[in-house]
């Protein structure tokens, strides 16, 4: 071979060799490139960075290391690498909204971020290094993070009980409650209660068939031949009635006596307000707007008169009121809490025949009615629609989304559902309902919450389990206690209604002779309350008997009547108490005496004639001890001061009669009028 | 040259491919209300609602139980206790009033009493029932729905701005 195209030869070969290695190189240093350029080593450098550049550089780089951070809780799963990024997760002085969001100081919570880890209340991907894959729901990684609006789902996890820290959690699950969610589904800790939808049994005896729309023909036939318990409707003389019926001021004396019940408390009427329509009134019953078109005036009678003979499980007291009141009433709610429009266009019914009954009792099988109301001859169907239990941990993949156009997350699917059940599948047989945007967040954070049953042992440690409490004496309390349902609106040892106060040591708090008074003639204490204690027009035996077993057994330790004697009050330290309330303390800041004063506690008027001595002093002591959830701050009085105000208190009096208000003249009118 | 071609080809099919590789995160930027652990609506304009941490949140809630009565010209219960009393205590979100003071004062304000502090005897000592973390969640709740709105005052270190 010649030397020069040897030469040509061995220059080319160089050349091939050298590129060669160049791309050799270049091809080797893309993996160290890539590793340097990984997304979690830039943000390391990054809040090395700005750590520097800050005064306390010290303190924020005190456990900083190039690698990747991980809190590992292997009982309880948890494999945590967010603190790679997230490093300024614990300190204090990060918590600036000028600083990155990135490296921002976690808000203060009640759990330590280093003993929970951050995926148990965020969800998310715990061991991912890359951001989206940490944060948003991929291929391979499906739960993305929960988004902050709905984070006390998460609470909701472990905290079967309710927290206050959590109120959209807390509002969602009363609304799964309150809408009969477990009628039809399985829901964790939420039980299927008493009443969910009414017995319809009799119901043929109780609504006036015309509501139906053509369509529900056959429903509304199945359900008119409802009456199998023959019951009799209350009937009041004819004669008698026909002098009643006679009184021009018929409506509005049943107007006025539906006003003295305070029916409002429990039931709520639609008003005009300034061109809007408005709800007046208590959640405990149904709305009463237009129901005198729906109810028979004979069945109304007899439901005023003995509502837990008709439906044992009710809610509703019964009333003491007399024949002639509830007979006004009862035109009144007929003539007036009616919809002329309601009945248009709605057909006629005549006697059903055979084939609508048939296709209407396939109806009402076929539609889950039979999940929540009763009729004799059909089990109430469990389970209709689908568990819940474990619907908050779901997948997206685990989902139908039908053709609907959402995006495809578990929160959107929820909403969506909620929303519209037949938008994400057309053969749906939810109902669909009317939600704000606040209790369609609220009722999403309680399906969240719901994950199933916890992943592991440690976990299932961890479940704060909500109490379930009953209170239903026995003997002559119990039976006037049931009769006028108190624990519809009060709370007995953690049983009972939120309406009114908690009753669970009202023989500590209140003298006797005043538990009597009041309970046959209920006053507010509390001017600013619009509900109020129905007026049940009680016997003396009754009122003796719910006031004998409450100073008897609803006590409080720590009120304790031997630790003050009421004798050794003298006018001495009656002044020094006055002058504690009026000067020092000022506690006609929230308490009215006399005519002034606020109203943020209780008018003290009567606090002579209404507390016992042992409960005021008690009281001042401490005021959470006797009622945790009270407004009252606990002060520091002295020794002399609790007794001298103590003092005070029991000294003020009042009669019952003279003031003229709305109240006392409607009791008046009421004794008056109630036929007992 | 045909080498010289294909050797540049290969240099760029590599650097394109290696830049190829690289993933491009998406910061989720989101709406700080669906971001937010509660809001509330401005009491002067019902029309901006501010987002609320969670200690804020608790601080709303605190507020709403303890608070609101004489703090605020609407309460839960209808008509509001503030006209009742002498001297009228300050809205919570009276900025022009109570941006003026300290955590640290109204800390003791809240936790001491008024007449610790020597205001009125109306506002009672909260020490002995709410904890100082309660009471500096209503502060920070009142620092948030404040108008005029509340600027901290500076510290050492946070001089730190993010771009």
């Amino acid at each position: 071979m010649p030397a020069e195209e040897m030469s040509k030869l061995t220059g080319r070969t160089r050349l091939i060799f050298a590129a060669s290695s160049v791309v050799f190189l270049v091809v080797l240093a893309i993996s160290p490139f890539k590793d340097f350029r990984r997304e979690w080593k830039q943000y390391k450098r990054s809040y090395l960075r700005f750590a520097q550049g800050r005064a306390d550089t010290k303190k924020l780089l005190a456990d900083y290391h190039p690698d990747i951070d991980q809190i590992w809780l292997p009982e309880m799963n948890v494999v945590d690498r967010c603190t790679t990024c997230h490093q300024g997760m614990t300190q204090a002085s990060l918590a600036d909204r000028a600083v990155p969001r990135a490296f921002r100081a976690h808000p203060p919570i009640p759990h330590n971020v280093r003993d929970w880890g951050c995926t148990v209340c965020h969800r998310g991907q715990g061991p991912a290094t890359e951001v989206a894959e940490a944060h948003e729901s991929t291929l391979a990684w499906e739960q993305p993070i929960l988004p902050t609006r709905f984070i006390q789902a998460s609470c909701g996890t472990c905290h079967y009980a309710d927290l206050p820290e959590t109120p959209q959690l807390t509002r969602g699950r009363e609304l799964l409650a309150e809408l009969n969610c477990q009628g039809c589904h399985r829901l964790p800790g939420i039980e299927r209660s008493a009443m969910l939808g009414p017995d319809l049994t009799n119901i043929g005896t109780k609504v006036k068939f015309r509501l139906s729309e053509t369509e529900l023909r056959g429903l509304s036939g199945y359900l008119s031949i409802q009456k199998a318990q023959a019951v009799v409707p209350y009937k009041i003389d004819a004669r008698v009635v026909g002098v009643w019926s006679n009184n021009p001021e018929l409506i509005s004396q049943g107007e006025l006596r539906f006003r003295q019940m305070f029916c409002s408390t429990c039931h709520s009427l639609a008003v005009t307000r300034a061109g809007e329509i408005k709800l007046i009134g208590g959640d405990i019953g149904p709305e009463l707007t237009k129901v005198g078109s729906k109810v028979n005036p004979d069945w109304l009678i007899a439901w005023l008169r003995d509502p837990q003979d008709y439906l044992s499980h009710t809610r509703m007291p019964r009333y003491g009121w007399s024949d002639e009141d509830l007979y006004k009433v009862t035109q009144y709610i007929t003539t007036k809490l009616t919809d002329s429009d309601l009945l248009t266009g709605v057909p006629q019914l005549g006697q059903p025949t055979e084939q609508e009954i048939q296709l209407g009792h396939r109806l009402f099988l076929e539609k889950g009615c039979a999940s929540c109301h009763s009729i004799q001859g059909l089990n109430p169907q469990k389970d209709f629609g689908p568990d819940l239990s474990a619907l908050g941990g779901k997948n997206a993949s685990d989902l139908e989304f039908g053709v609907a156009k959402i995006p495809h997350n578990l929160v959107a699917y929820i909403q969506a559902k909620l929303q519209d059940p037949t938008s994400v599948n057309a053969a749906a047989r939810m109902p669909q309902y009317n939600w704000n945007q606040s209790d369609l967040d609220a009722i999403t954070t309680a399906l969240l919450s719901m994950k199933g049953p916890p992943a592991t042992s440690a976990l299932e440690n961890l479940v704060v389990p909500s109490k379930k409490a009953v209170f239903h004496p026995m003997g002559a309390f119990g039976e006037v206690y049931e009769r006028y349902k108190c624990y519809t609106c009060h709370k007995f040892n953690g049983y009972g209604g939120d309406l009114a106060p908690d009753l669970t040591y009202e023989g500590s708090r209140a003298q006797r002779g005043w538990l009597v008074e009041f309970l046959k003639n209920p006053q507010t204490l509390r001017p600013t309350l619009i509900l109020r204690m129905p007026q049940f027009n009680m016997t003396d035996k009754e009122a003796a008997t719910l006031a004998d077993y409450m100073v008897m057994v609803l006590q409080h330790p720590a009120a304790n009547p031997a630790r003050i004697d009421a004798k050794q009050f003298t006018p001495a330290m009656v002044a020094l108490g006055k002058q504690l309330y009026e000067v020092k303390y000022q506690c006609q800041a929230c308490h009215t005496i006399g005519g002034t004063g606020g109203y943020v506690g209780p008018n003290l008027n009567n606090a002579g004639g209404w507390l016992t001595a042992a409960w005021i002093e008690a009281w001042l002591r401490n005021p959470h001890a006797l009622v945790p959830n009270t407004i009252e701050p606990r002060r520091n009085f002295t020794e002399d001061e609790v007794r001298a105000l103590t003092a005070y208190l029991m000294t003020l009096r009042q009669s019952i009669s003279p003031q003229k208000t709305a109240s006392t003249n409607a009791r008046h009118v009421a004794t008056q009028g109630s036929g007992r | 040259m045909r080498f010289h071609v294909w050797i540049s080809v290969l240099l760029v099919v590599t650097l394109a491919g290696a830049a190829g590789c690289r993933k491009h995160a998406e910061t989720a930027k989101g709406d700080p209300l669906l971001t937010a652990y509660d809001t509330e609506v401005d009491w002067t304009d019902a029309q901006h609602v501010i987002p609320l941490s969670y200690e804020q949140a608790q601080g709303k809630r605190i507020f709403y139980q303890q608070c609101v009565w004489c703090h605020a010209d609407a309460t839960p219960a209808g008509p509001s206790n503030r006209s009742n009393l002498t001297p009228v205590p300050p809205l919570l979100n009276d900025g022009a009033t109570l941006n003026a003071e300290s955590d640290e004062y109204m800390l003791n304000i809240v936790t001491l009493g008024g007449t610790a502090m020597g205001k009125s005897a109306m506002m009672p000592p909260y020490g002995r029932m709410l904890s100082t973390g309660e009471i500096r969640s209503v502060i920070a709740f009142a620092r948030a729905i404040a108008q005029p709105s509340y600027q901290p005052p500076a510290r050492a270190g946070s001089q730190y701005s993010a771009k």
